[in-house]
């Protein structure tokens, strides 16, 4: 199954019917989106600026990664329920969608880096930060604005 | 208040939020940055409120928390304010009618009074809570109050597109 077909089977579900008929579905949604936004948001950059000596840090690393790592799953998962019911209200406008596409490969890649460095750094009961570890700490703080500026930018394009 | 709706005119016409306004990038990529520097400044309040709320790094003191991480959420907040008075310069005279905005402006107001009192109050005696097991209540309700003022905040924020 293509993502063509995805999307297009996902545009006649009842979810998506039910998003596009709904006068504020969108508007309630998009508010959860941006809440949790700012949740998720404020795990990432906790967590990477430590990496790189900046913020929390005179806290251990460790300590910091297990302190938010609750909150950086439950904000995400509510991204994702959030972004999924908002793509439910024209899911074949989103699938068109070059920032969208962009987003969604960027925040695929921002996951997997970000929860290696999570994990990596939850464990890590020395105080010394690994050098591919700022690296990465880096390369989250990038793919996570690369996420933003791409998801603003559907709305423009 | 005919002088401040004036003033509000005047401003947008003038030719610096003339610019702004009509330009094709310039206002997309402020309102870009003031959206996306939300994060610095509420995610940052977040991960304080949540400490004064005993839900995470319950082990470390609140005061070592607190500052090492609030001149990040300064950052945020000088990024938002400039990028929001140069949004707010563009469209002034809209922004004077629209309910959102006011609110908006409200309860920035009060989020800004709240950290205020809370400083001059019982976080002058931080050191003699910061590693208790329960945070005490006034500090509980300050952070509890501001998370829900900057959850207002960024709602009417989003609800001023739906006024204009």
């Amino acid at each position: 199954m293509s993502f063509l077909h995805l999307f297009r089977w996902f545009s006649h579900t009842w979810l998506s019917c039910t998003m596009r008929d709904s006068t504020w579905g969108f508007a309630i949604v998009e508010v959860g989106h941006l809440l949790a936004l700012a949740i998720l948001g404020g795990t990432i950059l906790t967590l990477d600026l430590r990496l790189l000596g900046l913020g929390l840090k005179r806290q251990p690393a460790a300590s910091v990664a297990q302190a938010v790592y609750p909150l950086l799953l439950g904000s995400l998962t509510l991204m994702v329920v959030s972004g999924v019911l908002l793509v439910a209200t024209d899911p074949m406008k989103y699938y068109e969608s070059g920032p969208f596409r962009i987003k969604i490969l960027l925040l695929v890649i921002g996951i997997v880096v970000h929860f290696v460095i999570q994990i990596k750094t939850a464990k890590n009961k020395t105080e010394v930060i690994p050098v591919w570890t700022r690296g990465a700490a880096i390369l989250s703080l990038l793919l996570w604005l690369g996420v933003g500026v791409a998801g603003r930018a559907i709305g423009l394009v | 208040m005919h002088l401040l709706l004036h003033f509000c005119q005047w401003l947008c016409h003038t030719s610096l939020g003339t610019a702004i306004r009509e330009s094709t990038y310039v206002y997309p990529i402020i309102e870009t940055i003031h959206t996306l520097a939300t994060v610095l400044l509420v995610g940052t309040v977040v991960i304080v409120d949540l400490r004064l709320l005993g839900l995470l790094l319950k082990r470390e003191p609140v005061s070592q928390i607190a500052g090492q991480l609030l001149p990040w959420t300064w950052l945020g907040f000088i990024i938002m304010l400039v990028t929001g008075l140069l949004l707010f310069w563009a469209e002034a005279e809209k922004m004077y009618g629209n309910p959102a905005f006011r609110i908006k402006l409200l309860l920035l107001l009060l989020a800004g009074l709240n950290p205020l009192i809370f400083h001059f109050t019982i976080y002058r005696r931080v050191s003699t809570w910061e590693l208790a097991p329960v945070t005490p209540t006034r500090a509980k309700a300050a952070a509890f109050l501001s998370l829900t003022l900057w959850s207002g905040i960024i709602i009417t924020g989003r609800a001023i597109a739906y006024f204009h």
